[in-house]
């Protein structure tokens, strides 16, 4: 099997003076700054050698004290092997600019863009970089460059003031000031770019072509996001989407707010699976600071993170059967119903319903209460036997399985190609979990199956979803057994300050591949978190996905991919 | 206009008709009148009431999740909270809904088009206001995408804090806005 130092040799041999400096983590991790000019051939050596077929995002980093930009590569294999590596880039402050791989590896397009729009670093031969997650008026100003003025200071406690709009409304600005625009600071003039409409609209290219909108708001989509659809008659053409319209900017705010505040920004990254994005933001931190986690604590991290798992599909599930089902809402009570009993199990144990804030650096904030275990194995055996009830409706219901087989096919070759992930990965017939692939916390020792489709439409990627609720309760059964009595936080104290470092951790968030990457630079804030969200690289294949579909269809697609746009957003 | 213009009638009765009265008013004007008049005379009467109590006893709202409050209100409208006892149901289009429920943060990207939503609803209309986003720009507060001041856009009715609230609290606030309405004591007139 391949490790990291492996592949850095391999690396090295092929293409001498191309890594710049290296660091080998462990057998997973591989740390590598890489030669500018020669990225796109260490890359194309990495898929094409060494089994690299999963580019899983990039991130960009200002390094304002070094006066140079950095570009992370995100690169990782689907199940070949369990190295990760990760290629920076650099380029200087001024004029920043970096080869795109997104002639490579189809689905770094949306990183890229992310990148060009906060950072304003350029991507030579990116097919087009036009602005993803920012509305136009931010569009120039590169909120995630150190250096921004947006924010209001909370050392200086300089605030924004009140601006009457032109249609008389009150605005809150952060108004440059006269010596920042003569600066150079400030883009006094926006540059221009076609907006989506205009994008679209282009594409028109008949009479008998139109363009339909679905959303932002639409009874179909789980939060804002765009999906407009060329149409020909009842075909659609071609798909565009429009994401942003609830980009928060957590990864900037995380920066402003000390380690432990940043914990509350990972639960409203996506607020039906806080628990895992807690456990990946602190397991990220965790590996930075070298701590361990007490056994207990890792059962009880286990325990919740697979239910919320479960009330996770369950919401998705209803979602879709709203979207499919259409005729009022039954399906969807039937999910919320079944959804609550576990939400009150997990908020016994967390006090919250949605936002935990749960997982803590090193352990968890409090221990399981006494009657937990009694109060799981009276709820869970209720809930795996309507799971079997679901699962045997829907193979049953003909009219269900007409509808839904064959609709949005994802081959398996396809699903990788687009770097889509979880559920809708593994119904393709990829099995590729975070659980098992980096494995995290107690997984290795519980006994689990990975759940995966064959064909990869539509009603596989459903039952897909249904099944691994089985498995999840499965999880938790054994957890319970096996949980030991001890502590369930470390005895030292957490320092405010982590030493300077970085650290990719990955979970399996319910939607699939999650990483965070976090950089320290000593301070009691982090440097940078970047997320690498399992949506954002699903929601990008949904355009490719409804091309030459029915309209009728175009809902049933979107909804199985189970969606949650404020992930995506950030 | 008096009722002898109308229909002729017998002379003894037509001199005790425009004696009677209802409201203050003479009967005869109340019976054989225009639209307006009859407009004006809801107006004066308890009989308003019942234009409240119609109006209280239907508040649909925009199923229009836009943050983890929306996933609250998501709940909140479905079985276990079920607000459709109290005439409260979830619509997909702003044409046959009179709550907007402001379900988390508004960015700068998706202000136009919440201001359009609003405008699309038809009035009378009211707003509610979730969570701490939607009220002050909650954990956001200093985000470069978020419009803290949702209060100088869109007239807010009933403010509901908790970050997320619980449905419980959704159905306080809900309450609290039909007893407003009862009252007749929100912004508009209408
Ligand atoms: S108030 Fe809290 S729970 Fe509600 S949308 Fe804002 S961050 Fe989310």
């Amino acid at each position: 099997m391949t490790n990291a130092s492996e592949v850095l040799s391999s690396i090295q041999s092929a293409f001498p003076g191309a890594v710049l400096d290296s660091r080998v983590e462990s057998d997973r991790r591989l740390w590598a700054t890489i030669d500018s000019k020669k990225i796109l051939d260490v890359c194309k050596h990495l898929t094409n050698k060494l089994n690299f077929d999963h580019y899983s995002g990039s991130a960009g980093v200002d390094w304002i004290a070094r006066n140079e930009m950095e570009v992370v590569e995100i690169m990782a294999s689907h199940g070949a092997h369990k190295v990760v590596a990760m290629l920076k880039v650099k380029t200087p402050r001024e004029n920043p600019s970096v080869k795109s791989l997104a002639n490579l590896y189809w689905n770094a397009n949306w990183y890229e863009r992310e990148i060009w729009e906060m950072f304003g670093i350029n991507f030579e031969g990116h097919p087009g970089l036009y602005p993803l997650l920012l509305s136009d008026q931010l569009i120039g100003s590169w909120p995630w460059r150190k250096d921004f003025k947006g924010y209001p200071d909370l050392t200086t406690g300089e605030r924004a003031v009140a601006i009457t709009t032109p249609e008389g409304y009150t605005e809150y600005r952060f108004p440059p000031t006269p010596a920042e625009v003569e600066a150079g600071a400030v883009v006094a003039e926006r540059p221009k770019y076609p907006t989506f409409r205009e994008r679209e609209e282009r594409e028109i290219k008949s009479d008998s072509e139109m363009i339909m909108h679905l959303g932002p708001q639409h009874a179909m989509v789980p939060g804002p996001f765009l999906l407009d659809v060329l149409v020909e008659g009842e075909r659609v053409k071609k798909g565009f989407l429009d994401v942003g319209y609830i980009h928060k900017g957590i990864e900037k705010i995380m920066e402003n707010r000390t380690w432990l505040q940043g914990i509350v920004y990972t639960d409203r990254m996506c607020y039906v699976a806080s628990l895992s994005n807690n456990e990946c933001y602190c397991g990220a931190v965790e590996k930075i600071l070298g701590l361990e986690v007490p056994e207990r604590a890792q059962y009880i991290r286990v325990i919740l993170e697979e239910l919320s798992r479960i009330q996770s599909h369950l919401i998705g599930t209803g979602e879709f059967l709203t979207l499919v089902a259409g005729v009022g809402y039954a399906p969807w009570q039937y999910m919320i119903i079944d959804r609550e009993r576990i939400i009150s199990l997990i908020e016994s144990v967390t006090g919250a319903r949605l936002t935990h804030t749960f997982v803590r650096f090193g352990g968890v904030r409090n221990d399981l209460p006494d009657d937990f275990a009694e109060k799981c194995k009276s709820t869970l055996p209720y809930i795996k036997s309507r799971i079997n009830e679901f699962i045997e409706l829907f193979a049953q219901d003909a009219i269900y399985q007409k509808r839904m087989e064959n609709v949005g096919v994802l081959s398996a070759e396809d699903a990788k190609r687009v770097g889509i992930a979880g559920p809708a990965l593994r119904a393709s017939g990829v099995a590729y979990d975070m659980r098992v692939e980096d494995p995290i916390l107690v997984y290795p020792d519980l006994d689990f199956k990975v759940i995966v489709g064959t064909k990869g439409d539509c009603a596989d990627r459903v039952d897909c979803r249904l099944r691994e609720i089985l498995e999840s309760i499965y999880i938790i059964e054994q957890c319970l057994d096996r949980i030991p009595a001890g502590p369930i936080k470390p005895e030292a104290k957490i320092p405010k300050k982590v030493p300077a470092g970085e650290a990719y951790y990955r979970v399996e968030d319910p939607r699939g591949e999650m990483g965070m990457y976090v950089i320290s630079d000593g301070g009691d804030k982090p440097y940078r978190v970047k997320v690498r969200g399992p949506f954002y690289a699903t929601l990008q294949t949904l355009p490719p996905l409804l091309e030459g579909v029915y309209i009728a269809d175009v809902v049933a697609i979107a909804g199985s991919m189970d969606g949650c746009p404020s992930e995506a957003d950030r | 206009m008096g009722i002898s213009d109308v229909i002729p009638v017998p002379v003894a009765i037509d001199d005790e008709i425009e004696k009677w009265t209802i409201f203050g008013q003479p009967v005869a004007e109340v019976w054989f009148t225009t639209t307006e008049k009859i407009h004006q005379i809801i107006e004066m009467g308890p009989i308003k009431n019942i234009f409240n109590w119609g109006r209280k006893n239907s508040v649909y709202f925009l199923m229009q999740p836009m943050g983890c409050c929306g996933v609250e209100m998501f709940v909140f409208g479905a079985a276990p909270y079920d607000s459709d006892r109290f005439g409260c149901i979830p619509r997909n289009t702003p044409r046959q809904t009179d709550v907007m429920i402001m379900s988390g943060y508004i960015t700068r990207k998706y202000l136009p088009v919440f201001k359009n939503l609003w405008e699309e609803m038809p009035e009378p209309k009211w707003c509610i206001a979730i969570g701490e986003c939607a009220i002050s720009g909650g954990p956001f507060y200093d985000s470069y995408n978020i419009i803290q001041n949702t209060a100088d856009y869109f007239p807010i009715d009933v403010f509901i804090p908790g970050c997320p609230p619980r449905p419980e609290q959704f159905l306080e606030g809900l309450i609290n806005l039909q007893e407003k309405i009862k009252q007749r004591k929100d912004k508009r007139d209408y």
